[in-house]
C-alpha cells in the first residue's frame, strides 16, 4: 500500500517516539536518573560491590516479579505471593532440617508453590472468581496455614548445604544474582519464542478475540498462576539461604512489592502489554530506591510509603505517557 | 501451510456446475421467543461471490454465525463439501475451511501484523525449537503480497489504518487455508479507494476456487462484484438469483417487502428558528471543520458511510467526547458543552446507536430506564418521588411499549421495544434538540414504522431533529434537508428535492468527482 | 435443569433470609460450644467489635455495587488513628484532633477518588498503591510510636454503655439507616446501581459519574474516619498498625451479604447480615478458645466461599 510508513526515515523525533513507546522506557530512564543522583549524593553508591548487593537484595522480589509479570500480562493479578513465599520457605526449611542438602528442599518448595499457584489458577479459571478476590483470600488463608503448621514457632539453623542458593557464589558472582538473570533470560525467551508466551500477550490484549481464535484461554491463565507458584518456590530457597531461618511472618508485604515492581517497570496493569525486562527493571528500581534511601539516612519505616507512592507514580506516568504518544489502547 | 495460489484458472465456466463449498438447508434458529431465521437455504460455490442482503434484523448475521459455528441451528442442516457437518465453535468452521471476517475485526491491537496472522495457529519453528521470526515475517509478507499489498509486517496492528487492518484480517483468514470467506460489511469503514483495493483482492481470491459470502448494505457494490444474490427478510429466504437478473429497484423492493412510501410517515414541516448551530467543530482524527444549522421543526438527515465521523460529531455535540475546537450555539447563544449533563441542560439529547451498551441499563426496569435521565429534575432533596411511576407510565404509553409491565427489566424486551424505551427516555427529558443515531437499527418493520411516525410527530411539534442513518431510504424519505459526511468533513448538502440515492452516495464515497480522489489520500 | 433453575431463583429471592438462617445457625452452634454465648450481655458485647468493620462495609457496599473496590480502608484507619493521636500529642485539643482525623479520612478517600476518576485508572491498582502509601505514612509519621494518654472522656466513643447497650451501636444503627436511605431512596442511590450495571449507558444518560465516584470514595473515607475514632477509643491507643488487614473483613462481609464483586447488585440489608455473621464467627472462635491464627485462615476461606457461592447462584439464575 502506498501509505505504508517507513518509520525509520523520520529522524530523531521518531527515534525518541519509538523509545517512548517501549513499555520499560520510563522505568529505565528513571533508573538512570536515580543512579546518577545517588552517585552524586554518596560516593559509596556506585561501586561494583554495592551494585551487586542491591541486585542481590532484590533477587527474591525479582524472581517473583518475573512470574507475577506473566499473570498481569494475561490481564489477571496475583496478590497472594507474600504468604505463598512464607509457606514454601517453611516447607523447604522443614525438609532441610531433616534431610539437609539442596535438592530435596528445593523440590519441596517448588512443589508447594506449584500446588498453591495451581489452586489460584483453578479458582480463577474453573471457579470463575475474579483473581483479585481469589488471591486476596489465598493471601490470608495461606498465612493461616503457615501459623497452623508451625504453631507460631520459627525454623532456625538451616544447614549450610541448603543455604547455597542464597549465599553461594559462582565465579565470584553471587548465586541469587545469577538465578535472577538466568530466569529473566528464560522468561524473555519464553515470551519471544514459545507458543504459551505469545498466547499470554494475545489473551491479555483481547480475550474475546483470543477465545474466538481458538486459543486455550483458561489453560494460558492457569499456567501463569502455576508459574507464579513455581517461581515463588525457587525464590523461597533464595530467601531461606540468605536468612538461614524462617519466621511466621516471612514474605509479608512481598505481594505488594511484586505487583509494584511489575507495574513500575512498565507492564500495563490491564494486560497485553509489557515484558520480562519491565519486571526486572522494576525490581532493580525498587532495590536502588530502598538502598539509596538507606544511604541517605531515611528510616526504614518509610519503606511502605515510598513503595505505595511509587506504584501510584508508575501508573500515573503510564497513563500520561500513553496520552502523550496518542496510544488509545 | 501452503495456500493454493491458483491464479489464472478459468473462472466463469466452473462456477455454475461446481458442487457447493457449503450448503445450509431449511435452517431455523430461535432466540427465546424470537425467530431469527426460519427455513432458510443458502449455498456457496467455489469461485463465486455470493452477496447476502437484507435489512437490519433480517437474519444475515445469525445465518453466518451458524456457518461459523457460533450458533447451532435449531432445525435444518449444514453440509460442507457434500458431507453433513456440525460445528461447535469457530475453530471447527476454520478446520473445515470456512473463515469469518466480522465487522468488528477480532485482531490483537498490541501484536505485530505477522504475530496476528499466526495467533492460534502453528507457528514456524527454528531447528532449536525457538520461534522462527524470519520465516514468520517472510510468510506474512508473502501472504500480503499474494493479496497485492505490501506493508511493514512488524508494525503493531493498532497503528494501521482501518483499511490495512481489514486486509490483515483477510490475510489471517487465509493462513488457515480457507475455501470460503465470509465478509460482514467489509467496506463499512473504508474509503472508496480502499474499497476498490478490497474488490481487487476479492477478485484475486475468487480467481482461485475460494468462494466469498459478501454481506453489505451498499447496493452499488453488490451489483459490481456479486455473481449471485440472496435476499433475506424478517428471517425468511425471499429469493436467490443471479446478479444479472436483478436491478437495484427490484432488489430494494425484495428487501423491504412493500413499497417504501407505506413504511415512512411524513407530513410537511415548517422549519422555524435556528435551534442548534455548529461552527468549525473539529476533533483530531474524527471530524474537522463541521458547520451545520438545525431549525425547530426540521428533520436534518446526516448521511455518510460508517466511520465517516457522524456518530463522533453527534457525541461531541452531546458532550460525550467534546470537540477540540469550534463553537456550538444553542438558540443563538454560545454553549460550552463538556459533558452530557451540560448538553441536557441546554435541551440537547442524544439517542445512541449502541442500544444495549449505551442506551439502556439492561437489568433496570422499564420505569427506571425511562426516568434515569430526569432524576435530577423530578427529585426533591435528592429523593426519588413516588410520581416517578406515573411519569414513566405516560412515556411508555406514548411510545406504545407493549407486552411488558413497567417494572419488567428491559433485558427481557424485544429489540423493537428496547429501542422504544431508549426513545421514551430521551423524550422524558423534553429536549428541544434531538440527535437520533441509527434509531431503527435492528428493529422489526412494525416498530420501525411506529418510530418514523413518532419522529414525524416530534418535528411537527417543533423539535429540531438530527437523524443519522446508514439506510439511504430512511434518510431520503424522512429528512427535510440532508447533509453528507465523508472522512470527518461535510461533503455535501441537499434539499429534499435535490437529494437522490446516487447523489448522496457519490458525496458519501467521494466516488466520481476528482476532488474526492485527491482528498482520499493522506 | 429447569427445576434447578427455579430452586436457584427462589434461593436468590430469599438470599437475605438464607443469610439470616446462617446467622441463627451460627449463634446456635456457638451456644452449644459455650452456653454463655447466648446471653444478652455477650451478644451486645459482640457488637462492640463489629461496628468498625460494619461502618466501613456500608461504604464498601456502595463502592462494590459501582464495580469498584477500596483496598486501602485498613491503612486509612491507621492513618486517621495516627493523625488523631499525634495532633493531640502535639497539643491540639482532643475535639479538634478528632475533627482533624475525620478530615484526614475524607482527604485520603478523596485522594483515591481523584486518582481513579482523573486518570481513569482501575480502583484496584490505585487503592493497592494507597494501601501501602497510607500504611507507610502512618508508620513513618508516627515513627512507630504509640499515643495513649487521652483524657478519660475519649473512651466514650468506643467503651461507653447506655444501659446495657454499647454506645457505638447507636452510631452504627444511625449510619445503617442513613446509607440504606441513600442507596434505596435517592437519586444518588439509583446512579450507583446504574454505574455498576452499565457505566457507559449511565454516562450517555447524563449520570454525573465522576461526581458520584468522588462522593463514594470520600464518603467511605468519612466512614473510615468514624471507625478510626471508635477503634482508637476502644483500644485507647493510636498506633501506626491499627486496622492492618481489616479490608479483608470488610470486603468479605459485603460479598457475603450478596453484593456481586463484578458490580451492579448488592443491598445494605445483606451487608449488615454479612457483618453480623463474620462478627459472630470471630467472636465465637475466640470464645471457643480457637487461636487467632486460625481466624485468618477461616476468614480467607470464608471470603473465597462467599464469592464462589454468590457467583454460582448468579450464573444459575442466568
Amino acid at each position: 500500500m502506498s501509505e505504508a510508513r517507513a518509520p525509520t526515515e523520520r529522524g530523531d523525533g521518531e527515534a525518541l517516539r519509538r523509545f517512548l513507546v517501549r513499555p520499560e522506557a520510563p522505568a529505565l530512564a528513571f533508573l538512570a536518573v536515580l543512579l546518577v543522583a545517588f552517585t552524586l549524593a554518596n560516593d559509596r553508591f556506585l561501586t561494583a560491590s554495592n551494585l551487586e548487593s542491591i541486585v542481590d537484595s532484590v533477587a527474591v522480589l525479582g524472581v517473583v516479579a518475573l512470574a507475577v509479570n506473566q499473570v498481569i500480562l494475561c490481564g489477571e493479578i496475583d496478590i497472594s505471593t507474600g504468604s505463598m513465599l512464607g509457606l514454601c520457605a517453611i516447607a523447604a526449611g522443614a525438609v532441610s532440617l531433616s534431610t539437609g542438602g539442596i535438592l530435596l528442599p528445593l523440590l519441596t518448595g517448588v512443589a508447594v508453590g506449584i500446588l498453591a499457584g495451581a489452586l489460584n489458577g483453578a479458582l480463577v479459571t474453573l471457579g470463575r472468581i475474579p483473581a483479585i478476590i481469589v488471591t486476596l483470600g489465598m493471601l490470608y488463608a495461606l498465612r493461616g496455614v503457615i501459623l497452623l503448621v508451625t504453631g507460631g514457632t520459627w525454623i532456625t539453623g538451616v544447614p549450610a548445604a541448603t543455604r547455597v542458593m542464597g549465599t553461594g557464589k559462582v565465579l565470584g558472582i553471587s548465586i541469587p544474582v545469577i538465578i535472577l538473570f538466568g530466569l529473566f533470560l528464560v522468561m524473555e525467551l519464553v515470551n519471544r519464542h514459545s507458543t504459551w508466551g505469545r498466547n499470554v500477550f494475545a489473551v491479555g490484549g483481547n480475550r474475546v478475540a483470543a477465545r474466538l481464535a481458538g486459543l486455550p484461554v483458561n489453560r494460558v491463565r492457569f499456567m501463569a498462576f502455576t508459574l507464579v507458584g513455581a517461581f515463588v518456590g525457587i525464590a523461597s530457597l533464595i530467601y531461606v539461604g540468605r536468612a538461614g531461618s524462617v519466621q511466621t511472618n516471612t514474605g509479608v508485604g512481598l505481594e505488594l512489592q511484586a505487583v509494584a515492581a511489575v507495574v513500575i517497570g512498565g507492564t500495563s496493569i490491564s494486560g497485553g502489554r509489557g515484558s520480562a525486562l519491565a519486571a526486572l527493571t522494576g525490581a532493580v528500581l525498587i532495590g536502588v530506591i530502598l538502598n539509596g534511601l538507606i544511604l541517605l539516612g531515611v528510616p526504614g519505616i518509610w519503606q511502605d510509603a515510598v513503595l505505595g507512592g511509587l506504584i501510584l507514580l508508575a501508573v500515573a506516568t503510564d497513563v500520561l505517557r500513553r496520552r502523550l504518544v496518542g496510544d488509545k489502547a | 501451510m501452503s495456500v493454493s495460489d491458483g491464479a489464472g484458472t478459468e473462472r466463469a465456466a466452473t462456477v455454475a456446475e461446481a458442487p457447493a463449498i457449503f450448503r445450509l438447508q431449511n435452517v431455523t434458529k430461535h432466540f427465546g421467543g424470537v425467530t431469527a431465521v426460519e427455513d432458510v437455504d443458502f449455498d456457496l460455490r467455489p469461485g463465486e461471490v455470493h452477496a447476502l442482503v437484507g435489512e437490519n434484523g433480517a437474519g444475515k448475521s445469525t445465518l453466518m454465525k451458524i456457518v461459523d459455528g457460533l450458533y447451532a441451528p435449531d432445525e435444518g442442516r449444514l453440509e460442507v463439501e457434500g458431507q453433513p457437518a456440525e460445528f461447535s465453535s469457530p475453530r471447527d468452521a476454520e478446520a473445515a475451511g470456512i473463515a469469518m471476517i466480522p465487522q468488528e475485526l477480532d485482531l490483537f491491537p498490541e501484536l505485530s501484523v505477522a504475530e496476528n496472522l499466526f495467533v492460534g495457529r502453528k507457528r514456524p519453528r527454528t531447528r532449536w525449537g525457538g520461534l522462527d521470526r524470519n520465516t514468520m515475517r517472510a510468510e506474512a509478507r508473502r501472504r500480503l503480497s499474494s493479496l497485492g499489498v505490501d506493508f511493514d509486517v512488524t508494525a503493531r496492528v493498532k497503528r494501521l489504518s482501518a483499511a490495512n487492518q481489514q486486509i490483515v484480517a483477510i490475510a489471517r483468514a487465509l493462513v488457515g487455508d480457507a475455501r470460503a470467506v465470509v465478509m460482514d460489511e467489509p467496506t463499512s469503514s473504508l474509503t472508496d479507494r480502499e474499497a476498490r483495493q478490497l474488490f481487487r483482492i476479492i477478485e484475486e481470491l475468487t480467481s482461485g476456487d475460494v468462494g466469498v459470502v459478501y454481506i453489505s448494505h451498499r447496493l452499488e457494490e453488490i451489483f459490481e462484484i456479486a455473481d449471485r444474490i440472496t435476499v433475506l427478510r424478517d428471517g425468511r429466504h425471499i429469493t436467490t438469483a443471479s446478479a444479472s437478473e436483478l436491478d437495484a429497484e427490484e432488489l430494494v423492493r425484495l428487501m423491504v417487502g412493500r413499497p417504501l412510501n407505506e413504511l415512512f410517515t411524513r407530513h410537511p414541516h415548517e422549519p422555524g428558528e435556528v435551534a442548534l448551530e455548529v461552527k468549525g467543530l473539529s476533533r483530531e482524527g474524527e471530524f474537522a471543520d463541521v458547520d451545520l444549522t438545525l431549525r425547530r421543526g426540521e428533520i436534518l438527515g446526516l448521511a455518510g458511510l460508517v466511520g465517516a465521523g457522524r456518530t463522533e460529531l453527534a457525541q461531541a455535540i452531546f458532550g460525550i467526547r467534546p470537540a477540540e475546537s469550534g463553537e456550538i450555539l444553542v438558540d443563538g447563544e454560545a454553549a460550552r458543552i463538556h459533558s452530557p449533563q451540560a448538553a441536557m441542560n441546554r435541551g440537547i439529547f442524544y439517542v445512541p446507536e449502541e442500544r444495549r451498551s449505551q442506551g439502556l441499563i439492561l437489568p433496570f426496569s422499564i420505569k427506571n430506564n425511562i426516568t434515569l435521565s430526569i432524576l435530577d429534575r423530578i427529585s426533591r432533596f435528592g429523593l426519588v418521588p413516588r410520581s416517578e411511576r406515573q411519569t414513566a407510565d405516560r412515556f411508555a404509553k406514548e411510545l406504545s411499549i407493549r407486552g411488558a409491565a413497567i417494572s419488567e427489566p428491559v433485558a427481557r424486551l424485544s429489540g423493537g421495544n428496547q429501542q422504544k424505551v431508549v426513545v421514551a427516555k430521551s423524550l422524558a427529558r423534553e429536549p428541544s434538540v434531538l440527535l437520533l443515531d441509527e434509531p431503527t437499527r435492528g428493529v422489526d418493520v412494525g416498530a420501525k414504522s411506529e418510530i418514523y411516525r413518532l419522529i414525524d410527530d416530534l418535528a411537527r411539534e417543533g423539535k429540531a431533529i438530527l437523524l443519522i442513518s446508514s439506510e439511504l431510504e430512511e434518510v431520503l424519505s424522512m429528512s427535510d434537508r440532508i447533509l453528507v459526511m465523508r472522512e470527518g468533513r461535510i461533503a455535501g448538502e441537499f434539499d429534499r428535492e435535490g437529494a437522490t440515492q446516487e447523489r448522496v452516495m457519490t458525496a458519501a464515497t467521494g466516488g466520481g468527482d476528482g476532488r474526492g480522489e485527491e482528498s482520499a489520500d493522506e | 435443569m429447569s427445576a434447578i433453575a427455579t430452586t436457584v431463583r427462589r434461593l436468590r429471592i430469599s438470599r437475605e433470609i438464607v443469610l439470616l438462617g446462617v446467622l441463627i445457625a451460627l449463634v446456635i452452634v456457638m451456644t452449644l460450644l459455650d452456653p454463655l454465648f447466648l446471653s444478652l450481655t455477650t451478644l451486645l458485647n459482640t457488637s462492640r467489635f463489629f461496628v468498625e468493620v460494619g461502618l466501613m462495609a456500608l461504604g464498601m457496599t456502595l463502592i462494590i455495587i459501582t464495580g469498584g473496590i477500596d483496598l486501602s480502608v485498613g491503612s486509612n484507619l491507621a492513618l486517621v488513628s495516627v493523625a488523631i493521636g499525634l495532633s493531640f500529642a502535639a497539643g491540639l485539643p482532643l475535639p479538634l484532633a478528632i475533627v482533624f482525623g475525620l478530615v484526614m479520612g475524607v482527604a485520603a478517600g478523596l485522594f483515591n477518588g481523584l486518582f481513579i476518576t482523573l486518570l481513569d485508572l482501575h480502583p484496584l491498582v490505585v487503592t493497592l498503591g494507597t494501601l501501602a502509601l497510607f500504611q507507610g505514612l502512618a508508620y513513618g509519621v508516627s515513627g512507630a510510636r504509640a499515643v495513649s494518654d487521652f483524657p478519660g472522656w475519649f473512651a466514650y466513643f468506643g467503651q461507653a454503655y447506655l444501659g446495657p447497650i454499647p454506645g457505638q451501636l447507636f452510631i452504627f444503627v444511625v449510619a445503617v439507616a442513613v446509607v440504606w436511605l441513600i442507596l434505596s431512596r435517592t437519586t444518588f442511590g439509583r446512579y450507583v446501581y446504574a454505574i455498576g450495571n452499565n457505566e457507559e449507558a449511565a454516562r450517555f444518560s447524563g449520570v454525573p459519574i465522576r461526581k458520584v465516584k468522588l462522593a463514594l470514595y470520600s464518603g467511605i473515607g468519612l466512614l473510615v474516619g468514624m471507625a478510626a475514632v471508635i477503634y482508637t477509643s476502644r483500644v485507647y491507643t493510636a498506633r501506626g498498625d491499627s486496622g492492618v488487614g481489616l479490608e479483608l473483613d470488610v470486603i468479605s462481609a459485603v460479598v457475603l451479604g450478596g453484593a456481586s464483586i463484578y458490580g451492579g447488585s448488592g443491598t445494605i440489608g445483606g451487608t449488615v447480615l454479612g457483618v453480623l455473621i463474620i462478627a459472630t464467627l470471630r467472636n465465637g472462635l475466640i470464645l471457643a478458645g480457637v487461636p487467632s491464627t486460625w481466624q485468618l485462615f477461616v476468614l480467607g476461606v470464608l471470603l473465597l466461599a462467599a464469592v464462589f457461592i454468590n457467583e454460582f447462584f448468579r450464573r444459575g439464575e442466568e
